[in-house]
């Protein structure tokens, strides 16, 4: 049940985020240059690797296991409530809906209005918004990640996770743009809240001292009570919504 | 917006109530651990007091979200 969930959860946080990068890389590439837009890229996936590569390896051997479960709670909970926040408010429309492509065109707006260097020089406006985008997001995606992979047996799941949206953001990536207008992912950011809050109560209580009934299958119980809670937050607040004109 | 500040929103949010009502929610858990014990009720119920009290940091925030609006 764990294996699955922290997949999911891994999969989808990971896909999420990456997409919001694969925006702004895109954006950067077709209004200025693709070569430039790869470099600022690939520069960011090298600052992450090597964050990735530290944070990991620090945790598991310098934090106590208790403590660290707590810290991983933490971190899971900040992600995941925050997602979660965001996930009610929109679908009560009080907030516009979650769009990639919208950044997108919006990040392509802007980087118009920026001049080009001449032919043969490094655009270095180009690339450092391509690496500022790809590191932000990726720093992201590398917390959540480190944190689902800490816990026992949650390493294989998370990476596995992980690696499978880098295969399906590249995927979308190569058939853009209109598979990026049509995913929901108002309604997926949704559900990786839901998924990320359970496992950051579950992990933080076990650092707590406590014992859940039915070990991982409390993580089921866990996203159920999350679902049933922002579900009727949702209800509540979409009746206090502006009804559109 | 410069760099740390998309950083510190990245990692604790766009707004305050959420990071602190996740620490606030963790310092009353371990506060009740400590005067229940860990071995007491505690150990098979805490989750469940954990839920609620990250439950109402989560409606605390929307509220305030609304109130903003």
């Amino acid at each position: 049940m764990a294996f699955v969930l922290t997949l999911l959860g891994s999969l989808l946080a990971c896909g999420l985020e990456m997409l919001e990068a694969l925006a702004i890389v895109l954006a950067v590439g077709i209004t200025r240059r693709f070569r430039d837009a790869l470099i600022g890229a690939a520069g960011a996936a090298v600052a992450l690797a090597v964050l990735a590569l530290i944070l990991g390896p620090v945790l598991i051997s310098r934090v106590p296991l208790e403590s660290l479960r707590i810290v991983i709670g933490a971190f899971l909970l900040l992600f995941g409530l925050e997602w979660l926040r965001k996930g009610v408010l929109r679908l009560a429309h009080l907030r516009s809906p979650s769009s990639s492509f919208r950044e997108f065109v919006e990040e392509q707006e802007e980087l118009e209005s920026l001049a080009m260097p001449p032919e043969g020089r490094p655009d270095w406006a180009g690339r450092t918004i391509a690496f500022k985008g790809v590191l932000l997001e990726g720093v992201e995606v590398i917390l959540i990640v480190t944190a689902l992979a800490a816990h026992p047996e949650g390493l294989a799941p998370a990476l596995i996770g992980a690696g499978a949206a880098i295969l399906i953001v590249i995927a979308v990536g190569l058939f853009l743009h209109q598979p990026l207008s049509r995913l929901p992912e108002t309604h997926l950011k949704y559900l990786v809240g839901v998924v990320l809050s359970s496992f950051g109560v579950f992990f933080a209580s076990e650092g707590l001292s406590v014992h859940w009934p039915g070990s991982d299958a409390a993580l089921l119980y866990l996203a159920a009570g999350f679902a049933l809670l922002s579900q009727a937050q949702i209800h509540v607040l979409a009746r206090r919504a502006p009804v559109p004109a | 917006m410069t760099t740390l500040s998309q950083l510190r929103k990245l990692i604790l949010g766009e707004t305050w109530s959420l990071p602190i009502g996740v620490l606030v929610s963790l310092g009353i858990a371990a506060l009740i651990r400590e005067v229940a014990g860990p071995d007491g009720w505690w150990h098979h119920a805490g989750g469940y007091v954990l839920f609620g009290l990250v439950a109402v940091a989560l409606t605390v925030s929307l509220t305030s979200a609304l109130r903003r609006r």
